[in-house]
């Protein structure tokens, strides 16, 4: 009887099985980096050109944060602080340390390393090119700060406190009365809901909860959730 | 399974209109029914050209494999990349990271500027739109709207050259400085045809610095029309004013613009604009016009004749004869002889009489001065020339210049030794071959030419200057009407080299001859930022107040030029005897060099959004080609080359006749017959089109292609001028203006035309994404008819044009508030499904304003980021606009008048925006879905490509990028095939054009209109400010606040699409259906004549059209003919 298969035949199923077995821990390996929250670098924490606190401005000093991020109410965009809004203050304030000295490269014509470039701020929250997140449509609808950014005021170097995917979105837009607030609490990062339902009591809102959707029917909340609501 | 066609009932017996998009499709032939039945236009959907032997299935995997590797490399992306936000030092003021900021300015242009907003994102001015506070505001066209991608355009001239060669502004400064200081310098000024006060001023500062110098203007296509009106007098025709009128070949709606057209639009519609009335017919105005081939103007007329350009003259002293007393001044041209043309002319001379002072005559700009006397004198004898009357003649303050005939003298006689040219035209290329102008601009000791391309009159000049675009420079302009209006920089020159035309004479003015541009040094702003400021202050006050009034209006009202009143001029009679002409014959044809819609004169042929628009009534993109009537090409044996020419198609790269051939108007394989056409002993070789309508025995060719030509150039032309163009213009059509002379500047005759054995590719859109269906553009006359009754009845009839006579109604899928299945509750609370009862958009097309002009078009590619594919592309059918402007003709069967006169419907389309969307069942991932507000939602990160809903899409409204068009190429030959090996976009400025707001399309994804949602979240985020501003104002807690939905609404008619912005004839009503009467949208929708496209098939579109209403004259012999184009297309 003829020898059908080659000797060296014998090892092939072995040798498919370990390929299929390599690409599938390689397709394992790749699904759990890109398809799960850890690409969605929760906690990603840079360190920035000056180690700036939000501790110490927010919490310590008191700044609200419109103060720097002047345009989050009006603009798509939170903006960052452009270098003379740090400088009206840092002129006067800790001017001589060496921790600013990258602002006073850019904004301090007397320094020794003067140049007037602006500073290079490293990016925490990155949504991809085709969403289309607006800053003025939330804030000015009751959604806090914290909601997204978690407390930053009780941060020392910002990072990033929610995955901020689509789902994650979706949750509050289905269900935003877990995140309303009054719109004069919207900065607050100290709000809490029951400590402000004791101090000043709603007429049908006993509990947070209650307070939430109270507010949605007031404020005429209704999130949208289709694609264009963010991509377009 | 076989697609499933519908199948529409056939087109009744006693139908009496005949309607068709091209010639192909009028015969009829086999193929073009296959054509008719893709969803793609042939070669589209498939994968490479199939001919096209360099991508073989072989070299594909190659580059496949190549880009594996290269996806390899890029593994280190695996890690998060880090990116950085970088704030100013120093803010801007009004820069608001995100918002767009909003400028007035406007784009000056021969016939009056152009009032225009000018959007800017973080500096970058990224679209045009009309402003509409302007007095002299008339919405923008095509050219206007595409004006901004030549600021950031590849090929933008932005370096210094020398005879042609590179060189740098060191070696230019001085040649200026010696300039400046050289007071009796023989120093000639060539400037453009529109008027600027700054420029005017300092021409005047110039002429008395420098003793001898001489200033004159120069564009290519500006006519006669001075030689009747007197030296810097134009007319400015007020359309509102006007009941009847008379355009002698004047195309007053598109190329030659004679005034703010919106009046005239507005009285096509038989409400009046905003549909505040009820339909009158005494308030519409009738539009009679004579011209040899269709033009945007031709298409609205309500009666239309077709002669030779030649022949206008005729018809016009015809008319004249019958309307004024002095007929002794038209003696010499002989009366018209058809008695069909008498008759017409007959009817016009008495409606004309009938509305004495309510008139408009309008002669266009490019017939000879006699027809301009012969207008004058019967607007004249009308009473239509008064300062309340239809018609103002207005002094300009470019009086007193030279033109480049008396320049040539001068520089002849040697009183001009040096020029600077800053007109926008391209004198060696355009100006009249036999003027020689060339070689009398070449005994100049130095030429000066400032330019924003590197044409061939940079190239022919001592110096080339690299000239900043109007949004990058300080001037001021004046409209039509000469509203003082201001031109103002939305960004520093992109390129630092580029210098504008007040730095230029400013710099010659002062003492040291420097050449300062943009921004000084420390800041400082440019100095024709002080000339402009001191103009100002001469005419409309100093100080601060009134500047930045300017500043934020864009004019200063109360500076207009001053009206005169014309007389007849002495030589109207010799003028007149001398324009006669010979009827042109088939052996000898008459030539009409048209401006053309795409290119102008030639100045826009570097603009890629400009070139891929397809011409409105030819639909050609990227070329030029000779049009001819099928009449005259049956006569002169080119017609059935034209219809069905030689079947190419390429095997394996060789040329064959094996295969099918492919009518009029499509294809990656169609190729056009090329003709021999002969004129004043010159001889030019150009593909041939059949033009419908068109006057017989002429030819029409529009002039500003074929500027130059490089390697890949189709038939292998001379290389000699390949860089006087960039590569948008390169080996683009066929340069006719050596075929002119002075005798014949835009018309010329005794022509002959043969057809030669080659052909040339051409891509013409017009049967791509064509829809078929019963009566999908629809018209009423405001006559009676013995069929079709009276008007009322007409209008009434509307709605149940075509199949929707008798098909049933349609019957929503869900229950909606309004709809036949809705009942409400016992308590009238059912819900009515309306899931945002805040905004529900729609809009509304009226076909009564609409004439097809691409503003629309090219707008919507503006804001959308909307990528050019290049003419191999749209070959292919594979064109990216969102607005497609389908354009008909129709005749009636039993048109005794002039059957080959069909009329022309324009009749844009771009997503209807169905709310029972047959796009959204089929689309296996989700990508297109229904927003609450009614949109027909794209995600474009969603879609992977699958087309089945562009398949399903009735209207064929959806386009699918085949390529990457925005990060290859697509104007190198082949590149987009070459995959990631191709080259990538030139240059590093395009992308600045891009709306941030819009997501940039990649390969393999979907996409389509969505009523610019980017503007309408803009718009309905703003409005979310307002509870917590109301809460403030009321200084209560917002806790105790009740927002109501009038809060959160946007105000009614609030906000526009781009392409509602853009049109001129404000034939796109767009709104929140919500608001019901309140806004005109809601007033558009009540009207009898709107209309659902396709209705019967039941997928309830948001956009809705209104039927075309014609106003025929019941006395005209072709009376009944007219306001019957009914598009029937199956």
């Amino acid at each position: 009887m003829a020898n059908t298969f080659p000797r060296w035949s014998n090892l092939l199923p072995l040798k498919i099985a370990f390929c299929v077995l390599a690409v599938a821990a390689g397709v394992t390996v790749a699904f759990t980096y890109y398809a799960t929250p850890k690409a969605q670098v929760v906690g990603y924490q840079p360190s920035q050109p000056i180690p700036f606190s939000h501790k110490i401005h927010v919490d310590q000093v008191g700044m609200d944060c419109r103060y720097c991020h002047s345009f989050v109410d009006v603009s798509g965009h939170s903006n960052l602080p452009t270098g003379n809004t740090c400088w009206n203050c840092h002129q006067h304030v800790q001017r001589e340390s060496p921790k600013l000295a990258p602002l006073r490269k850019s904004m301090d014509p007397a320094f020794a390393g003067y140049d007037g470039k602006p500073i290079e701020w490293v990016r925490i929250h990155k949504s991809p090119d085709f969403v289309k997140f607006n800053h003025s449509a939330h804030v000015n609808r009751g959604i806090s700060c914290v909601s997204c950014h978690g407390r930053i005021d009780q941060m020392e170097v910002v990072f990033q406190d929610q995955n901020q995917s689509m789902g994650w979105c979706l949750d509050c837009h289905r269900a935003p009365e877990t995140q309303l607030r009054p719109l004069e609490q919207v900065y607050n990062m100290k709000y809490d809901a029951a400590q402000y339902l004791k101090d000043h009591p709603q007429a049908g809102a006993k509990t947070p909860a209650e307070f939430g959707l109270k507010l949605k029917e007031q404020f005429r909340v209704s999130p949208k959730t289709t694609c264009a609501t963010c991509h377009h | 399974m076989s697609k499933r066609t519908w199948n529409h009932p056939a087109v009744s017996a006693d139908e009496s209109t005949v309607a068709w998009r091209s010639a192909g499709q009028l015969e009829d032939s086999a193929e073009f029914r296959h054509w008719l039945e893709r969803e793609f236009p042939q070669g589209a959907a498939e994968m490479a050209d199939a001919g096209d032997a360099d991508v073989s299935r072989r070299s594909f995997l190659k580059l496949m494999g190549a880009s594996t590797a290269l996806a390899g490399l890029g593994m280190a992306a695996c890690r998060r990349p880090e990116s950085y936000i970088v704030p100013f030092t120093k803010a801007p003021e009004w820069v608001i990271p995100g918002k767009a900021t909003y400028y007035a300015s406007s784009m000056p242009r021969a016939n009056g500027a152009t009032p225009l907003v000018v959007t800017s994102f973080e500096g970058r001015p990224t679209k045009v739109a009309p402003n509409h506070l302007h007095p002299d505001a008339d919405g923008t066209d095509a050219f206007a709207q595409a004006s901004v991608l030549d600021l950031y355009s590849p090929s933008r001239s932005r370096k210094f050259l020398r005879v042609g060669k590179a060189t740098t502004r060191g070696e230019f400064e001085p040649v200026i400085a010696a300039l400046a200081v050289d007071k009796s310098a023989k120093i000639g000024f060539l400037f453009g045809a529109d008027d600027s006060p700054t420029r005017n001023r300092l021409r005047k500062e110039l002429a008395a610095k420098f003793g001898s110098a001489k200033f004159y203007q120069y564009e290519a296509l500006t006519g006669e029309s001075a030689v009747a009106l007197g030296d810097g007098v134009q007319w400015v025709a007020d359309f509102a004013k006007a009941d009847r009128i008379l355009s002698l070949d004047c195309d007053f709606a598109g190329t030659d613009p004679q005034g703010p057209v919106k009046g005239f639009f507005d009285r096509r519609k038989p409400e009046g604009g905003g549909y505040a009335k009820a339909a009158e017919v005494a308030k519409m105005n009738r539009l009679y016009a004579v011209e040899a081939a269709y033009t945007l103007t031709g298409g609205m007329a309500d009666h239309r004749l077709r002669v030779a350009p030649s022949q206008v003259l005729t018809v016009a002293a015809e008319i004249a004869r019958g309307i004024i007393s002095n007929t002794a001044l038209v003696s010499e041209i002989p009366a018209l002889t058809d008695k069909k043309q008498i008759a017409w002319v007959q009817g016009v001379i008495k409606d004309l009489k009938d509305n004495p002072g309510k008139s408009l005559v309008l002669a266009g700009s490019r017939q000879p001065a006699a027809l301009h006397h012969l207008a004058l004198a019967i607007n004249l004898v009308l009473g239509n020339i008064a300062a309340n009357k239809p018609l103002t003649a207005v002094q300009t303050e470019t009086a007193g210049l030279g033109n480049l005939a008396s320049l040539k003298t001068d520089i002849d006689a040697g009183t001009i030794e040096t020029l600077v040219l800053l007109t926008p035209s391209n004198p060696i290329y355009d100006a009249l071959p036999d003027l020689k102008f060339g070689e009398s601009f070449a005994k100049l000791k130095t030429s000066i030419h400032l330019g924003q391309r590197c044409d061939a009159t940079a190239h022919a000049s001592t110096w080339h200057v690299p000239a900043a675009h109007y949004l990058e420079s300080w001037a001021d302009a004046r409209t039509c009407r000469g509203t003082y209006t201001a031109v103002q920089p939305m960004i520093l020159p992109l390129y630092p080299d580029c210098v504008s035309e007040l730095e230029i004479l400013l710099a010659l003015l002062s003492d040291d001859g420097k050449l300062l541009n943009g921004e000084g040094p420390k800041g400082e702003a440019s100095p024709a930022y002080g000339a402009v400021r001191a103009t100002f202050s001469a005419l409309a006050g100093a100080g601060d107040e009134p500047w930045k009034k300017f500043l934020r209006d864009g004019f200063a009202d109360g500076h207009a030029y001053t009206p005169v009143m014309p007389k007849t001029a002495t030589s109207a009679a010799s003028d007149i005897a001398k324009a006669k002409a010979p009827v042109p014959t088939p052996q000898a044809l008459e030539i009409v060099f048209s401006t053309d819609s795409s290119v102008f004169d030639g100045r826009w042929i570097d603009n890629g959004w400009l070139q891929e628009a397809p011409d409105p009534i030819s639909k050609l993109t990227w070329d030029n080609a000779a049009l001819i009537a099928p009449l005259t090409a049956k006569n002169l044996g080119i017609y059935d080359l034209i219809i069905s020419p030689e079947p190419v198609t390429r095997v394996l790269g060789i040329e064959s006749t094996y295969g099918k051939s492919y009518p009029d108007g499509e294809g990656g394989n169609r190729r056009s017959p090329m003709i021999r056409v002969v004129v004043n002993g010159t001889t030019l070789d150009i593909p041939v089109l059949i033009s419908f309508g068109q006057a017989e025995n002429t030819l029409v060719i529009p002039l500003g292609y074929g500027q130059g030509c490089d390697d890949d150039d189709e038939l292998k032309r001379s290389t000699a001028n390949a860089a006087h163009v960039g590569r948008v213009g390169v080996n683009r059509g066929f340069n006719a203006y050596p075929l002119r002379n002075a005798g014949s500047p835009y018309f010329a005759t005794g022509a002959t035309a043969k057809k030669t054995a080659a052909v040339y590719s051409i891509a013409v859109t017009q049967e791509h994404s064509a829809m078929y269906g019963r009566a999908l553009a629809r018209e009423v006359s405001t006559i009676d008819d013995a069929k079709l009754g009276s008007f009322e009845h007409q209008l009434a009839n509307v709605k149940k044009q075509g199949n929707d006579a008798h098909a049933p109604p349609n019957l929503p899928l869900y229950q909606q508030k309004g709809s036949a299945t809705w009942h409400p509750d016992k308590d009238g609370k059912a819900p009515d499904f309306l899931s945002d009862t805040l905004h529900q958009w729609g809009m509304a097309i009226d076909l009564s304003a609409c004439m097809g002009c691409n503003a629309c078009l090219v707008a919507c590619q503006a804001e959308n980021n909307i990528p050019i594919v290049g003419k191999e592309q749209v070959a292919k059918g594979r064109e990216m606009h969102w607005i497609r402007m389908d354009r008909y003709f129709a005749t009636q069967k039993d048109n005794d008048f002039d059957a080959d006169n069909p009329a022309l419907v324009p009749q844009p389309v771009a997503c209807l925006q169905c709310e029972l969307a047959p796009c959204e069942t089929v689309c296996p991932v989700n990508a297109t879905v229904h927003t609450e507000d009614g949109l027909n939602a794209m995600a474009y990160n969603r879609c992977i490509g699958t087309r089945y809903c562009a398949n399903n899409c009735p209207y064929k409204v959806r386009r699918f990028n085949f390529f990457d068009y925005n990060k290859r190429n697509p104007l190198i030959a082949h590149n987009l095939y070459k995959g990631p090996l191709g080259e990538k976009q030139v240059g590093e400025a395009p992308h600045l054009q891009r709306n941030p707001n819009v997501t940039v399309r990649m390969r393999g994804v979907m996409e389509k209109c969505t009523y610019c949602v980017q503007r309408l979240k803009d718009a309905v985020i703003r409005q979310k400010r307002a509870p917590k501003q109301e809460a403030l104002a009321a200084g209560k807690p917002s806790t105790e606040m009740t927002v109501t939905a009038e809060t959160l609404r946007i105000p009614v008619d609030s906000v526009r699409t781009a392409c509602q912005d853009a049109c001129p004839a404000t034939a796109i009503t767009f709104g929140n259906l919500l608001d019901e009467e309140k806004s005109a949208l809601g007033r558009a929708k009540r009207l009898e004549r709107s209309y659902d496209l396709l209705n019967y098939i039941g997928t309830r579109p948001r956009t809705s059209y209104l039927a075309r209403v014609k106003n025929p004259n019941p006395d005209m012999p072709d009376a009944r003919f007219i306001g019957k184009a009914t598009i029937h297309m199956a």
